[in-house]
């Protein structure tokens, strides 16, 4: 049996405070923290950078050490140098988590709001539909960031520490892998996001996710295969985000080249985005 | 292809007005050219399912554009300009769940606040508030998850008042409660109005319920406005209604006659179904004798405010 209050206080004032974008990035990022995903990914990404980690103090050593002179030679046949090792900070198995944590995370942020019919709720309130989409847009930008960032930093600031300038990282490395940071997470927002909205469900947002890497990925590798031009990777979202750390940091023979990779994310961001914005428009919600 | 809409004029003192007002979904006409004022209070849109109460609603809401014609709620018009500021100061419950699953009532009441526009203190104190309000009190800390309907119901309700709005707009609120709940739910939007001093559009297609909280009506069919007035004036319109039952069938002559006292609306196998010019319900008896027929029973149809809007939807006499 329900008990009811005698009354409700008096009317409260708005005062607000905050954009609704901010309302419901954190709102979004509190639904997420509790889908516990940070203990297998956390636990993924923690390997991969004890790795890096490991394999720039064992380049310093090598290249300081006179006692292991002998394994010089062993040491740059097996791990990456200059502008390779510099891209590698971004590499390619995280890259790939990130991706399948992208695509369950922001798989999810529209398509559970479209399963459970709250999108008309959320413009009955003094929301405009680019302030939804850019609430969804900063969650699925900053996730795949703020894990990027680390792997940036911490290998910069450990190298510059141990070694200096003359350290196996860059200094100005960061530089060139931030801004690569920067444009792989847009790209995995939209592409994410393009299939969240596509979804009617947060699994088929994964599904459609997952779909939207693997597809372009296979068309890529067959058109490569056919036309012996690696300029057809770019198709694939995830050699994008392969791509541009190697090109900014000026590997000789990046997954895909310059201009195919320029052309197929700004193809990526413009088409996905579209998606999104017109699968989130009031009328779209209503109907 | 959109035809220009063109700025109307509203009633300064109306709660909501509109003009002309035509809504389409593709080549769908959803609402035909309505034209309405209402005053503060709770009104009651009811229609059948699927005439236009939720288009309506969303179209007040400025979450539908109109085709042609336009209004305003509150004094402000119904245009893209000014719909932030609109869904600033209404509360809106909808048919559907709409609800958050995975998340505690109270964290999503509060989270609808602060997108009404309260600070995060305010919505997280004024949650509690609300949800203690309707009826929800320890168990506002669970997942929505695990509510009953009747507790679903009242989550959204919660929701629609977080942000104290002057007007709030309920479509079916007692959609697939019990008796119990159904009861209870309509209590809350007396109280709704009563202590919050809030004005209240209530759609829905369930004539008791509008009945029996309502003090306007508005009855909605195929997107056109059938019938709108005073719950009073309707009441005062039933309370003229009388079955007038007579010992042997009335003769054509007699039927004719009938006239004089009132207009015969129905003759169900000799139950005279009859609206008087006023409300005695002597009137009959006196008739019978000078029109020499035996009347044995008069019974007053206050109860058939059903009819009325059968008769609304039906386009007669309404």
């Amino acid at each position: 049996m329900p008990i009811y209050a005698p009354s409700l206080p008096p009317r409260a004032n708005l005062t607000r405070s905050k954009s609704p974008i901010a309302v419901m990035a954190r709102f979004d990022l509190t639904r997420i923290f509790r889908q516990k995903l940070g203990r297998f990914y956390g636990f993924v990404f923690l390997t991969i950078l004890i790795i890096q980690i490991s394999v720039l103090y064992t380049k310093y050593l090598v290249a300081t050490q006179q006692g292991l002179e002998q394994l010089k030679g062993l040491a740059d046949q097996l791990l990456p140098n200059q502008a390779n090792f510099q891209a590698s900070l971004l590499h390619s198995s995280m890259l790939l988590f990130l991706w399948l944590q992208a695509a369950i995370i922001s798989g999810g942020l529209i398509s559970r709001d479209t399963l459970y019919r709250i999108r008309p709720l959320i413009y009955a309130h003094p929301v405009r539909p680019l302030d939804y989409l850019a609430s969804k847009a900063l969650v699925a930008f900053g996730i795949p960031f703020c894990i990027q960032l680390p792997f940036i930093i911490l290998p910069w600031l450990l190298s510059m520490l141990i070694a200096g300038l003359s350290g196996p990282v860059w200094p100005t490395a960061p530089l060139y892998l931030i801004p690569a940071a920067i444009l792989n997470s847009i790209v995995m927002a939209s592409v994410t996001l393009g299939a969240s909205a596509l979804a009617a469900s947060p699994k088929s947002g994964m599904g459609w996710a997952v779909g939207l890497l693997i597809f372009p990925s296979a068309v890529g590798g067959i058109l490569t295969k056919i036309f012996r031009d690696g300029s057809w990777m770019a198709l694939s979202p995830i050699a994008l985000t392969e791509s541009w750390p190697e090109i900014l940091c000026g590997v000789d023979n990046p997954t895909a080249p310059l201009w195919p990779t320029i052309i197929a994310t700004a193809l990526h961001i413009g088409l996905w985005a579209y998606v999104a914005r017109r699968r989130t428009e009031p009328a779209e919600a209503v109907i | 292809m959109q035809v220009s809409r063109r700025r109307v004029d509203h009633k300064g003192d109306a709660l909501i007005s509109f003009q002309d007002l035509e809504v389409r979904y593709g080549p769908t006409i959803a609402l035909k050219g309505l034209n309405l004022a209402l005053e503060d209070g709770i009104v009651g849109l009811l229609g059948p399912n699927g005439s236009g109460k939720s288009t309506l609603l969303k179209t007040l809401l400025g979450l539908l554009k109109p085709y042609r014609g336009g209004g305003a709620v509150m004094g402000i018009p119904l245009d893209d300009a000014a719909s932030l500021r609109l869904r600033a100061t209404i509360g809106y419950m909808p048919e559907y769940d709409a609800l958050i699953e995975d998340v505690s009532a109270y964290e999503q009441v509060a989270f609808w606040g602060e997108l009404s526009g309260l600070n995060r203190e305010q919505a997280r104190d004024r949650s509690h508030e609300v949800l203690y309000f309707v009826g929800l009190d320890e168990s506002r800390y669970r997942n929505v998850s695990g509510y009953s309907t009747g507790m679903r119901q009242r989550v959204k309700l919660a929701q629609a008042l977080v942000h104290s709005p002057r007007l709030v707009f309920l479509d079916e609120p007692t959609n697939g409660l019990d008796p119990f709940g159904r009861r209870k739910m309509l209590e809350l939007v007396l109280k709704v109005r009563s202590e919050l001093s809030t004005s209240v559009i209530l759609a829905s297609h369930l004539l008791e319920d509008v009945e029996r909280v309502s003090d306007q009506l508005v009855i909605l069919d195929k997107g056109e406005i059938r019938a709108s007035g005073k719950m009073a004036d309707l009441r005062h319109i039933l309370s003229k209604r009388f079955e007038l039952r007579f010992l042997a069938p009335l003769t054509p002559e007699q039927e004719a006659r009938l006239a004089e006292i009132g207009g015969l609306l129905e003759n169900l196998n000799g139950l005279y179904d009859i609206e008087l010019r006023e409300t005695d319900a002597s009137v009959p008896f006196k008739w019978a004798e000078s029109a020499g027929a035996v009347l044995v029973q008069v019974t007053p149809r206050l109860d058939r405010l059903d009819e009325i809007l059968i008769r609304a939807i039906r386009g007669t006499n309404a």
